[in-house]
């Protein structure tokens, strides 16, 4: 897109002009925002409350379509991103698949039942006596048909206790497998799996989880296996409320962590949920808290670096940069095998263990050469690094790359946390200004519309310095870097004029921020992956 | 300390009327959450002819957490560091409370048996045991010679 182009719509397509142009005439020739900008995200601020409601609304419709329990539609929606469309279909396609997916029914039915005790110990079992009550559970499971199957397994309906359909059970004294004591068969539950294992083992074990954070992936208790305990058996058995609720505030972070249409706003103890249709690497700003983030990733906004970048770059700079900085302060190559060396004394005739060549440290010299004249060091031209391509003069060369857009990156973000004291001395500037009875409060405050846009030009700049990074050389990393020399030298040019302004005359200033805005939009129309 | 749980006191009884085949485990005298554990290292493994000496207890939350164990006698292994600490996933993640103190021990025994240098806890011999497989084994065998048997 030509820079002409763009300036078509100029008066229109950034919010810093909206500020002039909030009269009447401003929407003569309102373009739609979401061809002209590229940062235009449409998303919600919702409160916990509200997507309590949300997905209560999705549970609701997937119990009325399949007559299910809201505890079964949970998994089922967690386990399919809150598609309900997907979880119908499957449903009707194989509903038996479906289950076992979802862990909420065991791979295979009968072989799921081994003696939870390693095979060679089955005598075990007999201690505990769980044995035949469970492989007697296990035999409901061979139902054809699934819907039965479930029925019968009690999952539409209540955690049965372990015999379904088997009242002899329930009448009989059985062993607890975990705490070994003797209780009434009515005292047990299991899942479709079969494992039984009485009320209060279940509700110890539920509570531990849940200390440990766990609530949607709790798991059956018997070894290896993984069905899952689904909502309603774990709110049946935890009765202190303390755990009930935070089993509920786990589920609800998976719940929302599962679905890909919300994310939990980062900012410090913030509650709010953002919501938006599209899931892309777009900026939101909590209405609550005004964290800024990227609703893909949840980390700060990094237009126009994506979001896999982005991470690659926090990544490399968290690793790399002390080290970096160390070895480019701290060491050089040697001249003549390039091995890395580091100065570990004060004396600048080194000997390198390497290759042992004597050199000078100063000016990288051989040492011979240096008889009295040694600290003038008049041979730095004599160097003859340069050409050699061995693999540390490479390494060196990464390094200087990686510094390069490293320093840069600091130093934008570092121009950024200053941005607050420059908006504080705009502020006592345009005090005094106004003491002096030069202009009004109003006509001064375009300055802190100029310093707005600065910072947010500025910090489109620094997350420039990472995606030039991780580009390809060629025409297309030159280009970027040609809107991004650009973009950094009318950023330059405004800051300049914001520190410089002296009268009320908006015209200059206001034609460049126009052109900084102007360049940073047409960075990002080119470069800013739109990632659906 | 309040009194020992219904579960512990039948494990450990079992454990002593019906001892596990080249396992031994004894309640200490005065705890009867920690068991001296003997373990004869298995037939056709480097650590055939072995004793090996390890230390169990059970924790107050057992058994809805793992017992902890350690080997005491040093043993050259790649699931097992230098400090006796045992990497197995019956012991973490995949511990359940339907397991016990025998069907650990005997997964232990297992591993003695079938090494797993792909998730190495001591990741000397690991890389060894991957490297040269024929060198690992016998500085295990060394090793058993040295430190678990008794003149």
């Amino acid at each position: 897109m030509s820079a002409d182009s763009d300036m078509e719509y100029s008066d229109n397509d950034c919010e810093y002009d909206d500020y002039y142009n909030s009269g009447e005439d401003c929407d003569v020739e309102r373009l739609d925002p979401k061809k002209t900008d590229p940062e235009y995200f449409e998303f919600v601020c919702l409160t916990v409350e509200e997507v309590e409601k949300l997905l209560n609304e999705s549970v609701e419709k997937l119990n009325t379509i399949l007559e299910i329990t809201p505890s079964l539609a949970k998994v089922l929606l967690l386990e399919h991103q809150w598609d309900n469309q997907v979880v119908v279909d499957k449903y009707r396609k194989d509903a038996n698949a479906l289950l076992i997916t979802a862990r909420i029914k065991p791979p295979n039915p009968l072989l799921s039942i081994p003696d939870p005790l390693a095979p060679s110990t089955s005598k075990d079992a007999v201690v505990f006596g769980t044995s035949s009550s469970v492989s007697r559970s296990s035999s409901c499971s061979n139902d054809d048909s699934p819907r039965n199957a479930l029925i019968s397994l009690g999952i539409c309906n209540t955690y049965n206790t372990v015999a379904p359909g088997g009242g002899i059970i329930s009448q009989r004294c059985q062993m607890c497998p975990v705490c070994a004591s003797s209780q009434m068969g009515d005292k047990f539950f299991s899942l479709s799996c079969g494992h039984a294992f009485c009320k209060d083992c279940w509700s110890t074990f539920f509570d531990t989880q849940i200390f440990q954070g766990i609530s949607t992936q709790i798991g059956c208790m018997a070894p290896m296996c993984n069905v899952r305990v689904p909502e309603d058996l774990v709110l049946t058995l935890v009765t202190r409320p303390v755990m009930r609720d935070k089993y509920q505030q786990f589920a609800f972070k998976d719940y929302v962590k599962s679905h890909p249409q919300l994310r939990f706003c980062p900012g410090p103890n913030c509650q709010i949920i953002v919501r938006s249709p599209e899931v892309c690497a777009k900026r939101v700003i909590c209405t609550s808290c005004h964290t800024s983030f990227c609703f893909k990733c949840g980390m700060d906004y990094h237009a126009p670096t994506d979001c896999v970048v982005i991470k690659k770059w926090l990544t490399k700079c968290a690793d790399d940069s002390e080290t970096a900085n160390y070895i480019s302060a701290n060491t050089k190559d040697c001249p003549k095998c390039h091995i890395c060396i580091e100065k570990n004394g004060g004396c600048n005739h080194m000997l390198c263990f390497n290759c042992k060549h004597d050199f000078c440290w100063m000016c990288l010299g051989d040492w011979k050469t240096h008889g009295s004249e040694y600290y003038e060091c008049s041979r730095y031209k004599d160097n003859p690094n340069i050409a050699n391509e061995s693999v540390h003069v490479q390494a060196r060369e990464a390094l200087k790359k990686y510094l390069h857009y490293y320093e840069r990156w600091e130093n934008h973000s570092k121009s950024l946390q200053l941005e607050q004291q420059t908006i504080d001395r705009l502020r006592d500037r345009i005090n005094e200004k106004v003491m002096k009875g030069r202009g009004t409060w109003i006509d001064w405050q375009y300055l802190f519309n100029a310093a707005a846009l600065l910072a947010k030009c500025r910090y489109t700049l620094q997350y420039t310095y990472p995606y030039a990074y991780f580009m390809e050389s060629g025409s297309r990393k030159d280009l970027f870097e040609y809107q991004q020399a650009q973009l950094e030298a009318e950023i330059e040019n405004l800051s300049w004029k914001i520190e410089r302004a002296e009268t009320t005359d908006l015209g200059d200033l206001e034609n460049q921020m126009d052109i900084a805005e102007k360049r940073r939009t047409t960075l990002l129309k080119d470069f800013f992956p739109v990632d659906f | 300390m309040s009194s020992l749980p219904r579960r512990i006191i039948k494990e450990t009884q079992r454990l002593m009327q019906e001892p596990v085949p080249g396992i031994n485990a004894i309640p200490d005298e005065n705890n009867a959450r920690y068991f001296h554990v003997i373990v004869t290292g298995p037939n056709d493994s480097p650590f055939e002819g072995g004793v090996f000496k390890l230390e169990l207890f059970l924790p107050e939350d057992y058994p809805m957490s793992a017992p902890k164990v350690r080997f005491i006698t040093k043993i050259y292994h790649p699931n097992i560091d230098r400090l006796g600490r045992i990497c197995l996933d019956v012991l973490k993640d995949k511990w359940s409370p339907a397991l016990q103190i025998r069907t650990i021990l005997l997964s232990i025994q297992a591993l003695l048996s079938a090494p797993n240098p792909d998730d190495p806890l001591a990741n000397d011999v690991a890389e060894l045991w991957k490297v040269n497989e024929a060198e690992a084994i016998k500085n295990a065998r060394e090793w058993t010679q040295k430190y678990a048997v008794e003149d």
